[in-house]
């Protein structure tokens, strides 16, 4: 085996102090996720019959999960246009999205007001095929599992690698089946993800007489789609850059660059469709009135411009930060499309207002705290991220052999 | 690199256009008012606001009084789980008019095309065969056991009608179903199927209980007898696919000043549905996506194992 590109467990103590911090946060949202089976979800939130999903559904749903999109993204890349050049990528893009979806998921349980009849959903004679949330909820379900059958090779990997002779044992035998079956759980890491992200648009098609003109259209579930997969590209960078701060994670700023581009393409196809269509349809109307719906309008179309035109900037291709400032803004760019065609830009109603409340938004953190603290702690004992140089840290690399015996 | 860009991007743009095609080629059929069908006729022009509804209809359903903000009697300020059923005055300039709102029991749903299990359903048209449901009345009715409190109803909902136990710890949806528990089988005609509480009570026949197409006939025939007294429309006969309350308003007064949404003729659902059903083609693009999928990946995993010798994952 050559030792060249393999991802390696990071080691190293677990219970650090960034880890004290997450888990702190998310000890918080714990306190108001138990007040709310309690008291109910009035008490905690400021949802109302006009807002009734507040920011619960449009940020740990829809922007986790485009965040998450990465491996979708990635996995598209590698897999299917095979390129194989992305492959240090997979492991963490395949990680973010298993963590960032699992959490989508688990928000929506706290969300539902009636949880305990979710089982339900398994029931497939009660499901109305109409509804795109049914479809959401039952395509997500199946794609968090498929996403953490796709963390378990590296699972294996470091089983396998590992000192006790039971574990290696266990990664040898079944690593090499989960390998031969790979194939076709890959190919369900294509189709889920494209069926439900675009779902997670068309699930506000339905909203069109509470939603504004300049967010709704026939095009909600193609939009979200690209959208989803701009997220995941500009997410992986993101990732890959802090990871290469927090742990000299192998960088090949080439190869940044020109995944830069690939989705410097979609940022450009999302303007151009979203404008096209507010031309065909006579909505070019809507931009002549300064309200603040214009304003997020413009700002979304900065956040997908700017990031658009950066990525084809040689100066910018070649720059560590300003390709990550970029990826960034790419990242952004999809989260507030989101959130403003499920918040900003809905209607709920006359005599309806809504803001989130202090519960809602500790909720929302605590949950993405959560999120970094699964991701650091599987990092540090599985092999998931790619090292630069393993000699220059030996103090680590004996952590490594420490952990991966645990 | 560059064939892999431009193919990525050439996949998006088919995906694109596929799906702007077959938006046209597959919408689903317009929902037509069943013959059956069962509703109410408010006639604004009518109303005195007296609020003998409001209180029996929470008689009728068992709800709770609202005395909050130091009232004396059951005084809500709008729609809540608690009030199913409430009369508004709508003033604009020197004009007012009584409004009577409650659930539109809509020809074709936005609540009913989203419910994840079929938990708010048309009657006798649900996924789950309930005791005593007949198809064909049209009236929309909540199953508490199939619910899982999902709210996408409240969100899909155009006139805001669905409520939800926002301060219970097992909370339902809320919202009038036409009191159909108040039917009564030895009764002839609609009365058989339900028997709606606020119509029952009102003095003055502002509000009245029947077949829609009955509740339209004479909606119009009110219309013709006496055209000074309305603004010539009927609300609900198309608006939003069209609704079983139909409802009519005085001289001069829009429909909009009275709270009603102004909606297009085609229904939320059907324009959902349409675009929502039509890149899966019946269910083919997924399975064909799939069958792709795994061709492609494994034909490129066989190539890299031949060029690396055992490289895996």
């Amino acid at each position: 085996m050559s030792g060249h590109d393999h991802p390696k467990a990071i080691g190293g103590a677990i219970m650090d102090p960034l880890m004290k911090l997450l888990l702190a946060i998310f000890g918080i949202s714990l306190v108001v996720m138990l007040y709310r089976f309690f008291a109910g979800i009035g008490p905690v939130s400021n949802m109302t019959d006009g807002y009734a999903w507040g920011i619960w559904e449009p940020i740990n749903v829809v922007v986790f999960t485009g965040i998450g999109a990465g491996a979708y993204s990635v996995g598209l890349l590698c897999y299917l246009l095979n390129n194989g050049r992305y492959h240090p990528f997979v492991r963490p893009a395949v990680l973010l999205g298993a963590i960032a979806y699992s959490l989508g998921g688990s928000s929506i349980i706290i969300a539902l007001g009636r949880y305990w009849n979710a089982y339900l959903l398994g029931a497939v004679p009660f499901w109305n095929l109409n509804s795109v949330l049914l479809e959401v909820a039952v395509c997500v379900i199946s794609y968090v599992c498929v996403l953490w059958v796709e963390v378990l090779p590296a699972v294996m990997d470091g089983a396998a690698r590992s000192g006790s002779p039971g574990f290696a044992a266990w990664g040898k035998k079944w690593g090499p089946r989960l390998a031969s079956a790979m194939p076709y759980i890959i190919a369900l890491a294509i189709v889920l993800p494209t069926m439900h992200q675009s779902s997670l648009g068309g699930l506000m098609l339905i909203a069109g007489p509470k939603l504004h003109p300049l967010w709704h259209t026939g095009l909600l579930p193609f939009l979200a789609l690209v959208s989803c997969l701009s997220m995941g590209y500009g997410a992986v960078v993101v990732l890959t850059t802090v990871l290469k701060y927090a742990w000299k994670a192998k960088h090949d700023q080439e190869l940044f660059a020109d995944m830069s581009k690939v989705n410097g393409g979609l940022l450009f196809l999302f303007a151009a469709a979203r404008v096209g269509e507010l031309a065909v349809h006579g909505k070019l109307k809507y931009l002549a009135v300064p309200d603040f719906h214009l304003f997020f309008f413009v700002l979304e179309m900065a956040l997908f411009l700017v990031p658009a035109f950066m990525f084809f900037s040689s100066k910018v291709q070649r720059d560590r930060g300003r390709l990550f400032g970029a990826a960034l803004m790419t990242v952004a760019a999809g989260a507030l499309w989101r959130v403003d065609t499920y918040l900003t830009a809905f209607n709920g109603g006359p005599g309806w207002n809504y803001w989130p409340s202090l519960g809602e938004v500790a909720v929302t953190v605590g949950m993405a705290a959560l999120g970094m603290a699964v991701f650091v702690l599987v990092s540090r004992l599985f092999p998931v991220v790619v090292v630069e140089d393993v000699h220059q840290t030996s103090v680590g690399a004996g952590r490594v052999r420490a952990a991966a015996s645990r | 690199m560059q064939i892999s860009r431009r193919s990525l991007l050439k996949g998006a743009a088919a995906a694109g256009a596929a799906v702007a095609l077959t938006g046209k080629a597959e919408a689903r059929e317009k929902m037509e008012p069943r013959p059956d069908a069962v509703g109410m006729l408010y006639d604004s022009t009518k109303c005195v606001g007296c609020r003998a509804c409001v209180t029996k209809c929470k008689e009728a359903n068992g709800l709770p009084y609202d005395r909050g903000n130091g009232a004396i009697y059951d005084a809500p300020a709008d729609l809540s789980s608690t009030t199913k059923n409430i009369i508004k005055v709508a003033s604009s300039g020197e004009k007012s008019a009584f409004m009577k709102q409650q659930c539109m029991h809509c020809v074709d749903p936005s609540c009913v095309s989203v419910c994840m299990m079929g938990a708010l359903h048309k009657e006798g048209e649900g996924t789950r065969k309930i005791d005593g449901e007949k198809k064909g009345t049209g009236i929309v009715l909540y199953d508490k056991n199939t619910c899982v409190g999902c709210r996408y109803c409240q969100i899909a909902c155009a006139y805001v009608v669905p409520k939800f136990e926002w301060n219970a710890a097992f909370p339902l949806i809320v919202k009038c179903e036409l009191c159909r528990h108040r039917g009564d089988p030895k009764q002839e005609g609609p009365l058989a199927v339900a028997n709606p509480a606020c119509c029952e009570v009102c003095p003055r026949e502002a509000v009245i209980y029947g077949k829609r197409e009955d509740l339209l006939a004479e909606a119009k025939r009110r219309i013709a007898a006496d055209p000074q007294r309305y603004n010539g429309q009927v609300y609900g006969e198309r608006e939003g696919g069209g609704t079983q309350v139909l409802y009519l308003a005085g001289a001069g007064i829009k429909f909009e000043e009275l709270g009603l949404p102004k909606l297009p003729e085609e229904s939320s659902a059907h324009f959902s549905e349409s675009v929502s059903h039509a890149p899966y083609l019946h269910g083919i693009t997924p399975i064909a996506l799939f069958a792709t999928a795994a061709f492609v990946i494994r034909r490129n995993k066989k190539k890299e194992e031949a060029e690396h010798h055992g490289e895996g994952t």
